[in-house]
């Protein structure tokens, strides 16, 4: 069996990306746009030098033993040596080497598997209940929708141009187990008078901005699939926003346009394919049933383990008989031999046989119960893990900031800490499976902590000037359809403390379990203060003098930082070191006017012009060591720019020459400015600008480097469009030029990026001989901002 | 208007060298895209003239002519490859368009023009052009033109020589409005007999495709109330100015001619 057909353009696509690779390793392809050819074929570059990540589509999370096999062979011959399964039931390879990236494309498709569409602007993975077709509870078994739909998806060609990756999920039933109600579109399976249909999720996702999915049907019949898929994704191509990659997935289109337009804007498109009866999906039944090899010989094994393990990990199907079973992997990690061994043995058992969960791990189906000792024996060499309660497997920690450049935190590294410190506690973990708990790094949701029981994502907490790694603790997701919510954050606690949290916290649950069904329901009503109950043991951190260890993450020999060897390329960071001082200052202005000491108003007066100074210097990409330097910086980048009133100037030089007798008479002075940074402050945009009441960009009058670069954005913010034309070759950058112009009206402008070199020599030239005016030109980092205004 | 949406990607790089000509740019390349026109034959003179429309994006190409491919085609007849002899031309042309530009939509016309049909093939298209090899037809492309005011191109190939007009009906000078009428039977020799250079057809057959692109997107001057004539032997091109023709007989003042009838004239049995 296949879980989707490969086109036949696929062949034709690999012959050109590998003519492509061949251009960029001779340097004729620049890395811009080699990146762009190579993340929609689902080939991510990797932190470590010229090896990549190989992403490999697998519809519904179905693999095949043989597919299965191939992919762990291809690992250990080409990669790292394992297959990774991932948060959204895929495959990927890791540190394949350029020169070996075709081979092992082609290899993949030999086995009617492909990585096309795996990353980029693309129609990603689609994905389906990991039990759909064999759970007891389902209302009919959504994968051959997943499966035909993928088929379709991957033939078609405006699939790989989208403005923002766009992803579709099947649920089984209400459980939502493919978090159909949280993503770009979901179909969640739905029976109303005797009909098989779906309730239609659209526009949600999760992502540092995560946002419920709306209601695209409340129910419509199961033939529609494809008529809906298809309008959404024309849609979202048409009116998607492609000049902000971070305003561009489908769940901003809906804020953009709001609910009425946007249903219009659908209907439109749906009512060309609405009854197009002749394009419906081509569904093929996935059969459940015992395929088991003639002569295989059942294991036959006994014992309290044996037990404990079906108790735990082992599920009875709708068909009689037979079962399905869950193998925890470790953050989704198969060993490659782990896979192929894997593959040998459920050979015997047919092909449609195992599927991957969006929680990482994979699930085995279709073993009639006397062979369960053969899938027992089979687990327990691959994974200690399933001698574990089942509260492990569903873990889930992104892989933070070891690899990622967004991350802020290492979950890999706190992850085996939790585990191990709830191995050795006495509390009754088999009575906690109900609580799942995902780990991000940062805002950024790749460990789904938004979906999660019990959820953390990476922040910066300080002590003084000292930054420490810190996480953000989530709780209470509910995933039911109708009912579906996001975690609530509720506090916050050191990096250090985290395990030792999640233990003291879980003691506390388990105490009270008892009065309520669901994890949810304890955490809507006492569960929260528990929380914060818990976190005030850990209120009180240390200085780095007093205990080192809180400024080391898990996992991590350096000690922590945000800004190490690389620009801040984590504004999630940038906005938690603000708010520390936007705290502090709260704080010290409540201290003043509390205390009655004199000292103690003075200290207090100087935290607050320490704190007003520094609280907006990481906007700037500045990481002041001294006090000293934070009052020259803020005096440089701030009151020189006029950002902040020159008359400032004075009582910052008093806090820098540490006047500590004069602090006092002049407090009014010091509580003004640090209105003025909180003004400052609540006037940024997203972009770290600050704007006047009118919309424009402040402090750009001096001279500085990083100054120029936020006044080109500038100019890009008062054209009237804009194209990034990186990546773009000649002539066809100065074609997409012309073909944005045409649309545009006399005098309107149009910001463009080109990359150095040929690009930057000849479109501007090109435009003025068409008699437009190039209004300016600037260099901008790795590329050139060019200002056109239509003759 | 969204031009964007007009065009995809793909498009937009198939079309870039027109795209970048400051006088067609993206609205004469859609302007292209959704054009009609129409050849009356699919020869000499036609077979150039549909591949280079076909690789410009005109929207729908009709063509005109209800021959089979003969060997003796393939000396000049461009679009036709040594596989295709006994093919019809319609279908032989269709598929070489279709791989030229899978854009292009194909209306065959598998029939000779004809006086009692030509008046409703040339309409509902923007442009036709004249790809036929006989003085008789000739003048039954330039009346039926006329009097469906339909703006059409005149070729003509013979030997070493080319020659061609542009006729906008009732506002430039016509066919007729130059040539008056057929020349008497035998006057000319017929073209088995003559013979032609190959790539005659291939010089004045693009001169026509260039012609009707320029017309679609409405760039420079057409070549209206000239004759462009040239002899490969000198490589020398001539140009004779005319105007229309009070006295002619389709546009003229006293137009006789309101209804078209076939014109006896010599057969060419050069296809």
């Amino acid at each position: 069996m296949k879980f989707y057909e490969i086109p036949e353009n696929l062949t034709q696509e690999i012959d050109l990306f590998d003519q492509q690779i061949g251009e960029y390793q001779e340097g004729k392809m620049d890395q811009v746009k080699f990146k762009g050819v190579r993340v929609a074929h689902g080939i991510y570059e990797q932190r470590k030098p010229k090896t990549h990540m190989v992403r490999i589509r697998c519809a519904s999370g179905g693999v095949t033993p043989e597919q299965l096999r191939k992919v762990s062979q291809l690992a250990q011959k080409y990669g790292s040596g394992e297959v990774h399964v991932t948060t959204r039931q895929e495959m990927q390879l890791h540190y394949v080497d350029l020169e070996n990236v075709i081979t092992v494309y082609e290899e993949l498709i030999s086995v009617g598997l492909s990585p096309r569409g795996g990353g980029g602007n693309t129609v990603r993975n689609v994905l389906a209940s990991y039990d759909s077709g064999v759970s007891r509870d389902e209302v009919f078994d959504v994968s051959p929708y997943a499966v035909a739909l993928t088929s379709r998806m991957i033939s078609e060609k405006d699939s790989w141009n989208l403005p923002r990756k766009f992803k579709i999920a099947f649920s089984n039933n209400d459980t939502d187990t493919s978090r159909a109600a949280v993503t770009c579109l979901g179909f969640i399976a739905k029976e109303r008078d005797g009909q098989l249909g779906f309730k239609v999720y659209c526009a949600g996702g999760q992502g540092s901005k995560p946002l419920l999915g709306q209601v695209l049907f409340d129910f419509v019949t199961e033939d529609k699939v494809y008529a809906i898929s298809k309008a959404i994704k024309i849609m979202f191509d048409k009116y998607g926003n492609r000049r902000q990659r971070s305003k561009a997935k489908l769940k901003f289109l809906w804020d953009k346009l709001g609910k009425d337009d946007f249903l219009k804007k659908f209907h439109e498109e749906y009512k060309e394919y609405e009854n197009r009866k002749e394009l419906n999906l081509v569904l093929e039944p996935i059969l459940n049933s015992s395929e088991v090899k003639k002569n295989h010989e059942a294991i036959k094994v006994e014992g309290e383990e044996f037990d404990l393990w079906k108790k735990r990990y082992t599920k009875p199907q709708k068909q009689e008989g037979l079962y399905m079973i869950e193998v925890p992997l470790n953050l989704g990690d198969i060993e490659g031999p782990d896979g192929e061994k894997i593959a040998d043995e459920l050979e015997n058992f047919g092909s449609n046989i195992l599927r991957f969960s969006v929680d990482q791990n994979f699930h085995i189906r279709n073993i009639p119960e006397m062979y369960l000792g053969n899938i027992y024996k089979l687990v327990d060499s691959i994974t200690s893990l399933s001698k574990d309660p089942k509260m492990f497997a569903p873990m889930i920690a992104c892989t933070g900031a070891d690899t990622c450049k967004l991350g802020i935190c290492l979950p890999r590294g706190v992850t085996p800490q939790i585990q191990d410190i709830l191995r050795k506690s006495d509390l009754d973990l088999d009575a906690l499976s109900d609580v799942k708990i995902h780990i991000s790094g940062c805002p950024n949701t790749c460990g789904c902590h938004h979906v999660a029981d019990l959820g953390f994502f990476g922040k910066v907490m300080r002590k003084g000037k000292d930054m420490m790694p810190g996480y953000n603790i989530l709780a209470g997701a509910i995933s039911d359809e109708g009912q579906t919510r996001f975690a609530i954050k509720v506090d916050e606690v050191a990096a250090k403390d985290l395990p030792l949290f999640v233990k003291t916290f879980l003691g506390r649950y388990l105490e009270k379990k008892h009065k309520y069904q669901y994890f949810h329901e304890y955490i809507d009503a006492e569960g929260q203060d528990d929380i914060h109950a818990v976190c005030d043991q850990f209120r009180e951190l240390p200085t780095k003098d007093e205990n080192e260890k809180y400024y080391f993450d898990w996992g991590s020999k350096d000690s922590f930082s945000l800004l190490k060897g690389q620009k801040a390329e984590c504004s999630a960071g940038m906005f938690d070191m603000i708010d520390v001082d936007l705290k502090i200052v709260k704080e010290e202005v409540a201290h003043f006017e509390s205390e009655s000491e004199k000292e103690a108003k003075t200290q207090a007066l100087y935290r607050l012009i320490f704190s007003s100074s520094r609280m907006l210097l990481v906007t700037r990409g500045i990481e002041a060591k001294t006090d000293e330097e934070i009052f020259d910086n803020f005096i440089q980048h701030f009151i020189r720019t006029d950002l902040v009133e020159e008359k400032f100037t004075s009582i910052v030089l008093v806090a820098k020459e540490k006047k500590m007798d004069e602090l006092l008479d002049r407090y009014e002075e010091v509580l003004d400015l640090s209105q003025a940074v909180k003004a400052l402050h609540k006037s940024m945009d997203d972009s770290l600008r600050f704007l006047d009441k009118e919309g424009n960009i402040l402090g750009q009058s001096y001279n500085a480097k990083k100054e120029e670069s936020v006044a080109q954005k500038d100019t890009g913010s008062k054209a009237d469009q804009f194209k990034d034309l990186r990546g773009v070759g000649c002539p066809i950058n100065f074609v997409k030029v012309k073909i944005t112009m045409a649309s545009m009206k006399k005098g309107e402008t149009l910001l463009i990026w080109l990359d150095d070199g040929s690009p930057v020599e000849n479109v501007p030239r090109s435009v003025s001989q068409e008699g437009h005016a190039v209004l300016s030109l600037d260099k901008e980092d790795d590329h050139w901002a060019v200002l056109i205004q239509k003759a | 208007m969204n031009f964007e949406m007009d065009l995809n990607e793909e498009q937009i790089e198939r079309y870039s060298r027109h795209i970048l000509l400051q006088d067609v740019g993206l609205e004469g390349q859609i302007k292209i895209n959704e054009s009609k026109v129409l050849l009356i034959g699919a020869g000499g003179l036609g077979a150039p003239i549909a591949m280079y429309l076909a690789a410009a994006g005109v929207g729908t190409i009709g063509l005109v002519d209800a021959d089979n491919v003969d060997l003796s085609n393939l000396q000049r007849q461009i679009i036709h490859f040594t596989e295709d002899i006994g093919v019809p031309k319609v279908d032989s042309s269709e598929k070489k368009i279709k791989s030229i530009n899978p854009d292009v939509s194909v209306v065959k016309i598998k029939e000779f023009a004809d006086a009692q049909n030509i008046r409703e093939m040339i309409r509902g298209w923007d442009f036709v052009i004249d790809g036929t090899d006989t003085f008789g037809i000739k003048f039954l492309v330039n009346d039926a033109c006329v009097l469906e005011k339909k703006p059409f191109s005149h070729g003509g190939i013979l030997r070493f020589a080319g020659q061609t007009m542009t006729v906008l009906p009732n506002t430039s000078a016509c066919y007729r409005c130059v040539f008056l009428k057929p020349p008497p039977a035998n006057a000319v020799p017929t073209c088995s007999q003559a013979g032609v250079l190959g790539a005659i057809a291939g010089m004045l057959g693009t001169i026509q495709a260039a012609e009707a692109l320029k017309f679609i997107t409405e760039v420079g001057d057409l070549l209206t109330d000239r004759l462009l004539s040239f002899d490969a032997k000198t490589m020398k091109f001539r140009e004779v100015a005319f105007s229309k023709n009070p006295e002619c007989g389709v546009c003229g003042e006293n137009a006789s001619i309101k209804e078209l009838e076939d014109i006896v004239a010599p057969v060419c049995d050069l296809k």
